[in-house]
């Protein structure tokens, strides 16, 4: 047959470059790399952070110099890998020793007591200072869950307003500073450029999710959960309130859409957003993303009703509770809370450190021209002082899809406000039955 | 030169000179000799199976039967996951009923637009090569890079209600209407998928004997007839693959709603693995595990039926 | 007249068939050309309005990014070798296997082929858990062999080759066999060599299925330099960004062999088998 020979040449071709491949594939140690001598322990770190970290090489060389009995295997994941991977290495008792968490996973995590206490591994202090002096009062409090210190705050997330000052300039608007003004300067704010009756330009863009839902929520003096969090109150009168807002300024008053699942760059650049919600992070992804808008965005606290507010999380280093080496985990993590380590996350992704004493540091708050020359940061670091992380309870990401799907249902007008927050009142208090 | 029959046949020959008398000890030893050959042959994979297939599945079906957050020791509560499931879950349900309609809409065009685009790719035509390369490159592509092209595509301002609105026909966010987009996904999806059935038919048409096709035209058989009595006749064992891998596997659809939709809007695209790999998220993994194998009894039932009505497909 | 009619239709037909092969093509094609388009542009273009087809200014810029802010060499021969092997193998134990269930007679045959295909109908997330534990206590984790071993069969490549295996007439094996053959001589030299077209299909497939896994590769390797072509790429999708740009370039980077291997499976083995064959 003529085509044996090439068949068989390919397939000796493949089995050849296997045999020569490196020796990778001998499997010494679960960790792949060779024991280290004695005395020397290795520390797993997992990170989610990107190329944009503040673990840079050099700031691991700088560690692993003043500790040298301990080696730092360091590992970049990205988001979505990190909670899968560190799931199912938690499960099966291999986690890595020090891991970068969301803040919204959290409460799912600690109450089934997956990170260690850092509370007595660091001693109640960090780089000599007490814990509720190097943070905030709010990120003290998001750190804690049932008394034990779950996560070292490294990034802060917290929301207040974007909005286009150079719209808002030319046709001469005032920025909102409460629910009321936020229609009516909306209802000046926004045209309808293809006549079909419906603003398309220049809109107020909201996220369909808990993030947002939960800052008008509190603004609205209103709560997701009781005291104790046994049960669900948010279908109280100024829940109910404050959700009808969210979807009255969509369906009624028109001055805001629904992006969905759409990237929030895209209505940025092709100007059917002026406002939105958002996070410090944002301002990174704005500049790298619409360059040739600088100067025409501008940052402000976001509009209330009562009292303002907004949800609060943001990145926490964790030490899970089955890690090898927690020890040098934490030797790890207290110096990563270091002041010029810290800025790291500010300088790397502009991200808002959780440190104060790097959110205070002249870098972090220094005039931004992107932004037309404001000091942005420490418009969101004043936003945490009355900003409230999520309940924190074990069926937390359960509550959270409960509560995407009512915003949606809402929204799309399934069903009445009231019903929608019934509806889901009565589920998460199902659930937290369980 | 053309493969004919014959030609395989006398590859053969050099054989002939090993055949010996057949007495009945020698029957019964090529007897034994061929099971031995068969066993033999299907070592490799049914080990591996084992190994890596069952032995999960059986630890996973275990779960199913407790209540397991991965982080703290399983708690055995028997039927109970099921009972939630099948009675007192809305959100299976909706999941359930969303990936019929993924299957159906998924399996009714797909492999159609494959046979259809194989049977052109197999005339004589110029470029053959660089057509059914185009034709497989979206099951090449990233499902990452897919996904991002189409929302693009299905986005409020994108080429389709670009096209749609300067014909004046109405527009809608197709990933964001709960109408639609559930169907959305599915076109991606098909779009995506198709040519792999068209690679699979292909080469199943290549190796129909030209006699065949010779004897039927002699016969005076016209195009039509050729393709309904020979050609698809010959493709029937490849077609009853397709449709049992492809329902299979479509009830499975997992990853275009992760990326495009994320089950939404308001779990108007919600998969039945989708449901699984929430409740993954929710750390419930022994619910997630009785999601599976409430899919895998259907899939084996369906399956089962198939092959006892169909018969064997050879 | 008859003649000039027939030919007439024939134009027509042909002509017809080359519009709708290279308008659908085009169709096709589209999401490709934007991912090597986007690739090409500047990152402040990749979602400006009204969408860029043509990138201006076009830089190659990323390709080099993500050739060295990533160990992409090492990515790209992490997925070559495992879709390698993993292809090789499963090839051979596929075509194997699926002539014994398709040609050959043993006890329990169909019962077991079944029990084989119930594997399919279980999705693999719920696997992922008790696998992983597996590997761990073989010492597999963030090695080739977790990456190559549990892939190294599929019980789809089993159907598939039993499905082209079973249209080769009985006629020609028992005459080989009553030759005198021996079992592995018939398969070797009749069967292999007629399913073919199948091994090639297989082997497209298989490298397909092994180049693009990503959730198995994601889970079971922890180094950077234990990664495949997927898991690497994401990483390019960072904490609060996306670098499209990159991402953009590191798939057409992975899409490249994909292309390379089709298109050398087609060619030799499909196309060859039946150079001038095809007289319809």
């Amino acid at each position: 047959m003529k085509r044996m020979p090439i068949f068989l040449s390919v397939v000796l071709v493949i089995v050849l470059a296997a045999c020569g491949a490196p020796s990778t594939p001998a499997p010494t140690t679960p960790a792949g790399v060779t024991p280290p001598p004695a005395g020397v322990t290795t520390i797993t770190v997992w990170d989610y952070y990107g190329t944009a970290t503040p673990f840079q090489p050099e700031m691991i060389a700088a560690f692993e110099q003043e500790n040298p009995n301990i080696k730092v295997k360091y590992e970049s994941l990205d988001w979505d890998a990190m909670f899968e991977k560190l799931s199912v290495s938690m499960t099966t008792g291999t986690p890595p020793d020090v891991a970068t968490v969301d803040m919204t996973w959290v409460p799912t995590w600690a109450s089934l007591g997956a990170f260690a206490d850092l509370g007595p591994l660091s001693g109640g202090q960090v780089n000599g200072v007490p814990l509720n002096e190097a943070f905030s009062e709010g990120a003290v409090e998001a750190m804690t869950f049932e008394g034990q210190t779950v996560v070292m705050l490294e990034d802060f997330d917290v929301y207040c307003l974007y909005y286009r000052a150079d719209v808002f300039e030319e046709k001469g608007l005032e920025v909102p500073t409460t629910w009321q003004q936020l229609v009516e300067v909306g209802q000046q704010l926004v045209e309808d450029t293809d006549g079909n009756g419906v603003p398309d330009r220049y809109l107020y863009g909201i996220f369909p999710d808990a993030f947002r839902w939960a800052q008008f929520l509190y603004e609205n003096d209103a709560t997701m959960l009781n005291e104790d969090n046994t049960q669900a109150v948010f279908n109280s009168p100024e829940g109910v309130e404050a959700t009808q807002f969210i979807v009255d300024i969509v369906n009624e008053y028109h001055i805001a859409f629904d992006i969905g699942e759409e990237e929030a760059i895209t209505p940025i650049k092709d100007g059917r957003m002026a406002m939105f919600s958002d996070g410090p992070y944002m301002m990174g992804v704005i500049k790298d993303g619409a360059p040739e808008m600088e100067g025409m965005w501008k940052v402000a606290p976001h509009p209330y009703s009562k009292q303002p507010s907004s949800y609060l999380g943001g990145t926490g280093l964790a030490i899970p509770v089955r890690a090898a080496n927690k020890e040098a985990a934490w030797k790890f993590v207290e110096f990563a809370m270091r002041v010029d380590n810290a800025i790291g996350v500010y300088t790397g992704s502009g991200a808002a450190p959780g440190l104060k004493a790097a959110l205070e540091s002249p870098e972090v708050s220094a005039a931004d021209p992107y932004f037309g020359g404001q000091v942005t940061m420490p418009l969101f670091l004043q936003a945490t002082e009355t900003a409230h992380h999520f309940p924190y309870v074990r069926q937390w990401n359960e509550m959270y899809d409960i509560i995407d799907d009512m915003m949606g249902s809402a929204l799309l007008e399934q069903k009445t406000v009231q019903q929608a927050l019934d509806d889901a009142v009565t589920e998460i208090n199902a659930l937290l039955e369980e | 030169m053309t493969l004919t029959w014959t030609d395989i046949g006398r590859s053969h020959e050099h054989c002939r000179g090993k055949r010996m008398e057949t007495s009945i000890a020698r029957r019964i030893g090529v007897f034994v000799r061929k099971y031995y050959w068969a066993y033999l042959f299907i070592l490799g994979p049914v080990i591996s199976t084992t190994v890596f297939l069952f032995i999960p599945m059986v630890s996973s079906f275990a779960f199913s039967l407790t209540e397991w957050s991965g982080l703290q020791p399983p708690q055995f509560v028997g039927l109970a996951n099921y009972k939630k499931l099948l009675f007192d879950d809305p959100k299976f349900v909706k999941s359930f009923v969303n990936t019929t309609i993924f299957v159906i809409l998924g399996q009714g065009s797909g492999p159609i637009f494959g046979l259809i685009s194989a049977l052109a790719l197999n005339q004589k035509v110029r470029f053959r090569a660089g057509f059914r390369t185009a034709y497989f490159l979206p099951v090449m592509t990233s499902l990452v890079v897919v996904a991002t092209v189409w929302k693009m595509l299905y986005n409020e301002n994108g080429l389709i209600n670009g096209l749609l609105r300067t014909v004046d026909l109405p527009t809608t966010r197709w990933l964001n209407n709960p109408a639609t987009a559930l169907v959305s996904v599915i076109v991606t999806s098909v779009w995506q998928g198709f040519g792999f059935e068209t690679v699979i038919f292909l080469a199943a048409l290549q190796a129909i004997p030209q006699e065949l096709y010779e004897a039927a035209m002699i016969d005076g058989a016209n195009a039509w007839n050729r393709f309904w009595h020979v050609t698809l006749p010959s493709l029937r064992p490849v077609i009853v693959m397709i449709y049992i891998i492809g329902i299979i596997g479509t009830y499975q659809v997992f990853d275009q709603i992760y990326v495009m939709t994320d089950g939404g809007p308001v779990n108007a695209s919600r998969t039945i693995v989708f449901h699984l790999w929430d409740n993954f998220h929710y750390m419930k993994f022994g619910y997630a595990s009785a999601v599976a194998y409430v899919l895998f009894a259907v899939l084996a039932l369906f399956s089962y039926l198939q092959m006892k009505f169909l018969g064997r497909e050879d | 007249m008859a003649t000039s009619r027939i030919g007439v239709r024939k134009l027509v037909g042909r002509t017809g068939i080359y519009v709708a092969l290279i308008v659908s093509s085009i169709v096709m094609l589209v999401p490709f050309y934007w991912m090597v388009s986007t690739s090409l542009k500047v990152e402040a273009d990749v979602f400006a309005y009204p969408p860029e087809w043509i990138p201006q200014p076009a830089t190659l810029l990323h390709y080099a990014e993500v050739w060295t802010s990533l160990p992409f060499a090492r990515f790209l021969f992490n997925s070559l070798f495992v879709a390698a092997m993993v292809t090789a193998s499963n090839v051979f134990f596929s075509t194997i296997a699926g002539y014994a269930f398709a040609k050959l007679r043993f006890p329990g045959r169909d019962k077991l082929f079944f029990v084989l295909l119930l594997t399919l109908m279980v999705p693999f997330q719920v696997n992922l858990i008790p696998l992983y534990k597996m590997m761990d206590l073989f010492r597999w984790v963030d090695t080739y062999w977790a990456l190559i071993v549990p892939s190294a069969t599929s019980v789809f490549g089993l159907y598939l080759m039993r499905q082209y295996i079973l249209s080769i007439p009985d006629e020609l094996l028992d005459s080989a066999r009553m030759d005198g053959c021996s079992e592995f001589g018939i398969f070797w030299r009749i069967v292999a060599p007629l399913a073919l077209p199948g091994v090639a299909t297989l082997a497209i497939f298989s490298f397909m299925g092994s180049w693009t896994s990503f959730l198995w590769p994601m889970i079971v390797t922890n180094s950077m330099n234990m990664r495949t072509l997927p898991v690497g790429i994401a990483l390019l999708q960072e904490y609060h960004t996306t670098n499209w740009t990159q991402i953009m370039a590191g798939s057409t980077i992975a899409a490249l062999p994909m292309i390379i291997v089709f298109l050398f499976m087609q060619r030799q083995f499909i196309e060859g088998l039946t150079a001038g064959a095809v007289k319809q």
